[in-house]
């Protein structure tokens, strides 16, 4: 007995001590290496996108706020003045090295060759040559922040910082002039350049567009009449006459137009820097001024909102580095709205054809695959084909047929908010298809059935049955195309962005919507002005705030369509059997 | 009756009840054949719109293979071209006049369509005849020599100017529908104006060269500098054999108001014979002359110190038996081209090889030798203006148009005016016609249509040796500053870029995207992944130059400062990552279970954040102590390459001990003794065991890295190299920000559509949930994420923006991580704007689209035709 059980008992404990331990602790199964490298990818994605849309927000929202100017002044004793822009550990090259003292290079050395600096705004651009300038922090002596300087925008050079000494107004000096006073002043010097503005861009501009017209007129009629007809001729004299009367009045407006700028030039502040260089500044040229170091919390709200104001609602100044983003704003608004109205009938109908009519075969699977293929197919590919068919082919055509008398410059034969909403329609049409027949396909067959059933038609059944079911799957598919085609910028760059458009693809004059005309577009905006731009720095605050509210139209775009996909789910949710 | 008519009007009147429903309504029925038709056609307009788009980058594209049309051809023969040799042709831009020169000076101008007459100056050579005439490619610039050794310069220009149509006169004869001839000058027609073509001519004093009475035989003429000071140089043989490079300057006779040439001369050191010397050839600067003698020896002389020509080279060009019959630079004034007796071509350039047998160490050599052999022997070669196309003629009249580079015969000219040779035969400067003046006065003007001459596949594909290189290689350059500037279009580079940075982004990408897929799949609660995908998701609607700008102006300068640490966080965060797991096992069982969840998800964020710190932290140390102090230098080749070998091959070196432990695990069982410990104790052993053995995979990767180092292996020339500020790493860096969204959305949908029983299955039957992941949903799902990855893969292949922004756009080809790039979608961006429509550069750009369109609809069939079969699997599980 004893020698069966003691075997026995020794197998059982081993057996049942082995397996409660296996059960808990074999380590290997439990993978713990391979779920921390997983789920450390996931977080390295997760802090990927949080920190972009982190560093966009923090940099767009920020960037319009009034930031202190600081007087630096350096260990040499140079001073200069200016709003901190951003700091920076940087590895000082060997040039720089060398030019530092013994004391600083120790300082170096002592953190592995790495050292601080920062970048301040200086601005006066016309007195300087730069907007900014670097200093290292072991390189300063010590920072002030006087009360009495200014924070000057203006219309040309970019920003001034410094002080006004006075203010002359028509002759009357005014030495040390109060902000209110200033802004008194430089308010009616906005009025004064808005008189200017009108009478250049609306009456002289407007007269000179009548004297081209005519003079298209004039070409129009030799092409379809010849040059020597009696009709002709009567249309040249006529245009002779009036463009005779019009210059003339040209001539009136443009000597008002030099008493006005001879009065408007008796306005101005006299403005002097950190190191004492003067420079006479048009009251009309300063867009904005403001004690930085000497505001209420609210005045610099106020500031704050001002400037969004200005951002969004005005034109871009100084290639575009400055002032607002409306043009950008406008056209790539129309261009997207444009780029619906081509996509949303063509793509459904597509989508109905391959689901609803076409015969469900080899073919349609292949035609399938392609379609969902396009989706992945490069959008500068598209822009290639948008510039040599749309520009070039279909609008080099159009321009001979409509219009003949403004060749050789071309009309629709070159880049317009149409072709690169033509363009960027055949880009997101596959999405739109694939979509669209997913939404389809998701209606029940029963429905069908029972709709022909009843007797409606197929039309009838589709218009009152499927389609309102597959709508919230359409929308969802229209807006996600939007939302591409308001991001995509390569493709445009083909056929039709540019840098400055001097007119809106859409205004108030007839007829209202001008397809031919380029237009500027927030994604280019943000190309131009990070990359080619004059000073790249100077343009950067403008870039992340344009970045913003780019992100954040496509962002409203994708939020609109879930919530749109939801709602409609939920409008037929009941309706469903 | 009223009865009787009653039920027949109620049946009347039920019959109407009866017949409406039958009819549908005409608008019913007119809608559904108005929606069928609209549909079906609509549909099907848009799926051929879309197929057109390849078909129509095809047709852009076709006509660079091609080689070229004669369009049209007129002859006619010259009326007073009575038996004379005629030396030099010439015509204008729109091949208004053409003109002959004679030896005598007189010129023969003809209208260049018709061949009528026309007035024109001649030269006063003062009776004499010119025994040799050199003349300038591009300008008129014209230059006599006499047999009395005498030369005289000149100009002969055919001169035009736009007129307003009040100038043309009256009376005047019209030579054809564009010309009028009027007061001894043509008037051509132009949208609105005309414009007026004349000759001119001017000519200098005599100026001796030769030494009295020998005569000049053979003359080369350049002129450079500007216009107001041009610097006339030429080359000259005399009747003794005696070759001078001379300077002439322009006197003017202030009383007398003529022009003369003061020349000064220096004799080239050589001792031929001039019967043996078929060519003389300067060039545009006047720093080289070659000299082309009978059996094919070309001579080339340095003579950038005019005083002093030296010849630094002479090599045999043509086989023992075949006489050199005929030597012309091409555009340029580098290649030179070699027409030989047995009809033979071949062009030749002076090669950089540093040899030292030349004394500047440039070997002439046989670059292009592949042309076609002409029937005769080769008797002129005339060349292009603009292009490297050129002209050879042979001794029976045939007249053929090549192509240099491309080695090519592009045309061969049909019905010759002569068949016993021409006397003259130009390419018009526009290169849309050749002039053929046969020698017994018969002209044909050969209208050609050749646009796009130098691309081939050959050369869109293949190396192709340039002027100035020294080896046949794969080169993208379309434009340069020079007028003679060749374009270079490879697609090799671009081809080669596009993958580079492809591929470079998938390598980040795809691991990062593949695990954080499994994760979000497998191992979150839904609820948490219903946060977690949608923000991976908005990460895909990121414009791209959002992306491109960050990764430009934010990343790149970082990345710069920061280099040493960035390279080794690749090594640092997933082994920070792997520690925090083996610490984490030490846990007891139960707190691991109540942590896991949100609380791990947090732990993962921190551990992702330690090894960043961790690496900016140690990489100045790093930096000093294994980088020479400065990564940025050490990549240009400072300092040992052990340090970055060694980084290389860490994960091969943990790769082979953790499989050599498995097998030393084996024999002594410690995966059972393991098991047998508690939880604390067999998490402590385990992390134990991982330190030491990660210690020994960095002593085996430094041991490995050193034995290679050692045996002369480097990475930088490799993968790595000089360190430019927007590179690929940048840009591999900023694409993986678009792909990673793509692959995880796919790949999490792929292993979110495995049939939960098979994970239920596995679970219920004991298995954790990594094992579930690894041997059930991973390779169930495995074709899924494949097409996930091809997906990327086409993103990542035509990604634009990204590409322009943060590489630097240079097209080479190197794998170099540090160095910039130039994708086929970033070229098409920066160059299409600016190329001029239907242009060589314009047709090549869409070939780049073409090749782009190719390749991503490839890549995108294969992921759809794998995830189709993934779908029909995991329906049919």
């Amino acid at each position: 007995m004893t020698d069966l059980t003691a075997p026995k008992s020794a197998t059982v404990s081993r057996a049942g001590a082995g397996r409660a331990r296996n059960y808990a602790t074999d380590l290997a199964a439990r993978g713990e290496p391979m779920v921390w490298a997983m789920g450390g990818s996931l977080a390295i994605g997760l802090l990927m996108i949080v920190g972009i849309l982190g560093l966009i927000a923090w940099m767009g929202f920020t960037t319009f706020w009034p930031q202190p100017v600081a007087v630096v002044t350096a260990k040499d004793g140079k001073v200069i003045a200016g709003e901190v822009f951003r700091d920076e550990t940087y590895k000082p090259s060997d040039d720089q090295l060398k030019a530092m003292t013994p004391e600083q290079q120790a300082v170096v050395e002592g953190a592995q060759g790495y050292a601080e600096r920062t970048l301040y705004r200086v601005g006066n651009y016309d007195l300087y040559g730069e907007d900014f300038q670097w200093r290292n922090v072991l390189d300063i002596a010590s920072t002030e922040y006087p009360a009495d300087f200014f924070y000057l925008e203006r219309l040309e050079w970019g920003v001034f910082i410094g002080r006004v000494t006075s203010m002359t107004l028509a002759g009357a000096e005014t030495a040390a002039p109060s902000i209110d006073a200033l802004n008194e002043a430089i308010s009616a010097g906005h009025d004064r350049r808005a008189e200017i503005s009108r009478l250049k861009t609306d009456e002289i501009g407007h007269n000179s567009e009548k004297i081209e017209e005519l003079r298209l007129d004039v070409k129009s009629a030799t092409l379809s009449y010849g040059a020597n007809d009696e009709r002709t001729r009567k249309i040249q004299a006529e245009a002779a006459e009036k463009t005779r009367i019009l210059e003339e009045e040209s001539a009136k407006l443009n000597v008002h137009l030099a008493e006005l700028q001879a009065e408007d030039a008796k306005y101005f502040a006299t403005l002097t820097d950190v190191g004492g260089q003067t420079k006479q500044q048009p009251l009309s040229s300063i867009v904005r001024l403001y004690k930085p170091n000497d505001m209420s919390f609210f005045e610099k709200l106020g500031t704050y909102f001002g400037r969004w104001g200005e951002f969004i609602f005005a034109e871009p100044r100084e290639a575009n580095t400055e002032g607002g983003v409306w043009p950008a704003i406008v056209g790539t608004l129309a261009m997207t709205v444009l780029l619906s109205l081509l996509v949303a009938p063509f793509g459904v109908m597509t989508a109905l054809y391959l689901r609803e009519y076409a015969k469900q075969g080899r073919l349609v699977s292949f035609v399938r695959i392609c379609v969902n293929n396009l989706a992945g197919v490069p959008s500068i590919v598209y822009g290639v084909f948008g510039l040599g068919f749309f520009c070039y082919v279909l609008g080099g055509t159009i321009d001979q047929l409509f219009f003949p008398e403004k060749l050789p410059s071309p009309t629709f034969g070159t880049g317009g908010v149409l072709w690169a909403a033509l363009t960027l329609a055949l880009l997101t049409v596959p999405v739109v298809i694939v979509a669209t027949e997913e939404a389809l396909a998701a209606v029940p067959r029963s429905m069908r059935e029972g709709s022909l059933a009843c007797g409606a038609s197929k039309w009838q059944t589709i218009r009152w049955i499927v389609l309102p079911r597959a709508m919230p799957g359409i929308m969802t598919g229209l807006i996600l195309a939007m939302a591409r085609g308001a991001g995509e910028v390569a493709p445009l760059m083909l056929v039709g962005v540019v840098k400055l458009a001097p007119e809106l693809p859409i205004d108030f004059s007839f007829p209202f919507v001008h397809l031919d005309r380029s237009f500027m577009h927030l994604g280019f905006h943000i190309y131009d002005v990070g990359f080619q731009s004059r000073n790249a720095e100077a343009g950067r605050p403008m870039v992340y705030v344009t970045t913003l509210l780019l992100i954040a139209i496509i962002l409203l775009m994708n939020a609109a369509a879930i919530n749109i996909r939801s709602r409609l789910k939920r409008r037929f949710a009941g309706s469903q059997f | 009756m009223t009865d009787a008519t009653q039920p027949s009007s109620e049946s009347a009147r039920r019959s109407v009840v009866y017949s409406r429903p039958k009819s549908t309504s005409k608008r019913v029925l007119f809608m559904d054949r108005f929606a069928d038709r609209a549909i079906t056609y609509g549909g099907l307009f848009v799926i051929i719109a879309v197929f057109a788009i390849m078909a129509f980058l095809i047709w852009v594209c076709l006509p660079l293979l091609s080689s070229g049309d004669l369009k049209d051809r007129s002859a006619y023969t010259l009326p007073h071209h009575g038996g004379q040799t005629y030396a030099a042709a010439q015509t204008d831009e729109q091949l208004t006049i053409a003109l002959d020169l004679a030896p005598s000076g007189t010129i023969e101008a003809f209208h260049a369509p018709t061949g009528k007459a026309l007035p024109s100056p001649s030269f006063d050579l003062g009776g004499k005849t010119a025994t040799a005439i050199g003349k300038t490619l591009q300008g008129g610039d014209i230059i006599f020599g006499f047999d009395d050794g005498t030369v005289r310069v000149g100009t002969l220009t055919i001169k035009q100017m736009i007129v307003t149509e009040a100038v043309l006169p009256a009376g005047g004869e019209k030579l054809d529908e564009r010309d009028i001839l009027a007061d001894g000058a043509v008037f051509s027609r132009v949208p609105g104006q005309y414009r007026r073509t004349t000759i001119e001519t001017a000519l200098e004093g005599p100026a001796q060269v030769a030494p009295v009475g020998t005569p000049i035989l053979k003359v080369d003429y350049r002129v450079s500098g500007t216009a107001e000071r041009p610097l006339k140089t030429f080359v000259s043989l005399d009747a003794a054999g005696t070759i001078r490079l001379s300077q002439a300057a322009s006197i003017v006779n202030m009383m007398t108001g003529e022009t003369s040439s003061d020349v000064t001369s220096s004799e080239i050191p050589t001792d031929v014979q001039a019967g043996d010397v078929v060519a003389l050839l300067l060039n545009a600067d006047g720093t080289r002359v070659i000299i082309g003698l009978k059996d094919g020896a070309l001579l080339r002389f340095n003579t950038r110190d005019f005083k002093n020509p030296q010849q630094v080279e002479r090599v045999g060009t043509l086989p023992a038996g075949v006489t050199l019959t005929s030597l012309a630079y091409l555009n340029g004034d580098n290649s030179l081209i070699v027409g030989g007796s047995d009809g033979s071509t071949a062009v030749w350039f002076g090669v950089d090889r540093k040899s030292k047998d030349t004394a500047d160490g440039i070997v002439l050599t046989k670059v292009h030798g592949a042309f076609e052999a002409m029937p005769a022997a080769v008797t002129d070669i005339r060349v292009s203006q603009r292009t490297r196309m050129f002209l050879t003629a042979d001794s029976s009249g045939e007249v053929w148009v090549r192509h240099a580079t491309t080695e090519r015969t592009l045309l061969k000219l049909p019905q010759t005016p002569d068949a016993s040779g021409l006397s003259a035969v130009i390419f018009a400067p526009r290169d849309d016609a050749v002039l053929g003046v046969g020698r017994n006065g018969q002209v044909a003007l050969w209208r050609i249509d050749i646009p796009h001459p130098e691309t081939t596949l050959q050369s869109l594909f293949g190396k192709v040796w340039y002027e100035g290189y020294s080896e046949p290689d794969y080169v993208w350059q379309s434009t340069a500053s020079q007028d003679s500037f060749e374009p270079k279009l490879s697609l090799v580079p671009l081809i080669f870029g596009t993958f580079k940075a492809a591929l470079y982004a998938m390598l980040l990408a795809v691991p990062i995207a593949l695990f954080a897929a499994i994760y979000t799949s497998e191992f979150l609660h839904w609820k948490v992944r219903a946060v977690v995908k949608p923000v991976m998701e908005l990460m895909a609607t990121l414009p791209s130059v959002v992306i491109g700008f960050i990764a430009a102006l934010v990343l790149s300068p970082i990345v710069e400062n920061w280099i040493a640490a960035i390279v080794i966080a690749f090594a640092v965060i997933p082994l920070t990552l792997i520690g925090a797991a083996f610490l984490w096992q030490i846990l007891p069982g139960r707190i691991a279970l109540l942590l896991d969840g949100v609380p791990k998800l947090i732990f993962f964020f921190v551990a992702v954040i330690l090894g960043v710190w961790g690496a900016v932290a140690i990489g100045p140390s790093v930096e000093a102590a294994f980088f020479n102090g400065d990564f940025r230098q050490w990549t240009s080749g400072e300092g040992s390459g052990q340090p970055f070998l060694f980084l290389l091959l860490l994960p091969l070196s943990a790769l082979a001990v953790f499989l050599g432990w498995r097998v030393i695990d084996g024999i002594v069982g410690y995966r059972p003794w393991m098991r047998q410990q508690g939880d604390i104790g067999a998490g402590t052993v385990e992390f134990v065991r991982w330190a030491v053995l990660i210690g020994i995979t960095l002593v085996v990767a430094w041991g490995f890295a050193g034995v290679l180092t050692s045996a002369g292996l480097d990475a930088r020339g490799g993968i790595i190299g000089p360190y430019v500020q927007r590179n690929t790493l940048i840009a591999a860096f900023a694409i993986s920000f678009a792909l990673i969204p793509i692959i995880y959305t796919i790949a999490e949908d792929a292993m979110n559509t495995v049939p939960e029983h098979l994970r239920a299955g596995s679970l219920a039957c004991g298995a954790s949930k990594w094992q579930t992941a690894r041997w059930i949903i991973v390779p169930t799902a495995g074709s899924g994420i494949f097409s996930a990855m091809m997906i990327g893969l086409g993103r990542a292949v035509g990604e634009t923006m990204i590409v322009v922004m943060a590489t630097g756009n240079t097209p080479v080809t190197d794998f170099n991580l540090f160095n910039g790039l130039r994708a086929l979608s970033a070229n098409i961006n920066v160059e299409l704007p600016e190329a001029v429509k239907d242009s060589t550069l314009y047709r090549t750009l869409f070939l780049c689209g073409l090749v782009l369109f190719a390749l991503t609809f490839i890549i995108n069939t294969i992921a759809e035709m794998v995830r189709q079969r993934f779908r029909k699997r995991a329906a049919q599980l």
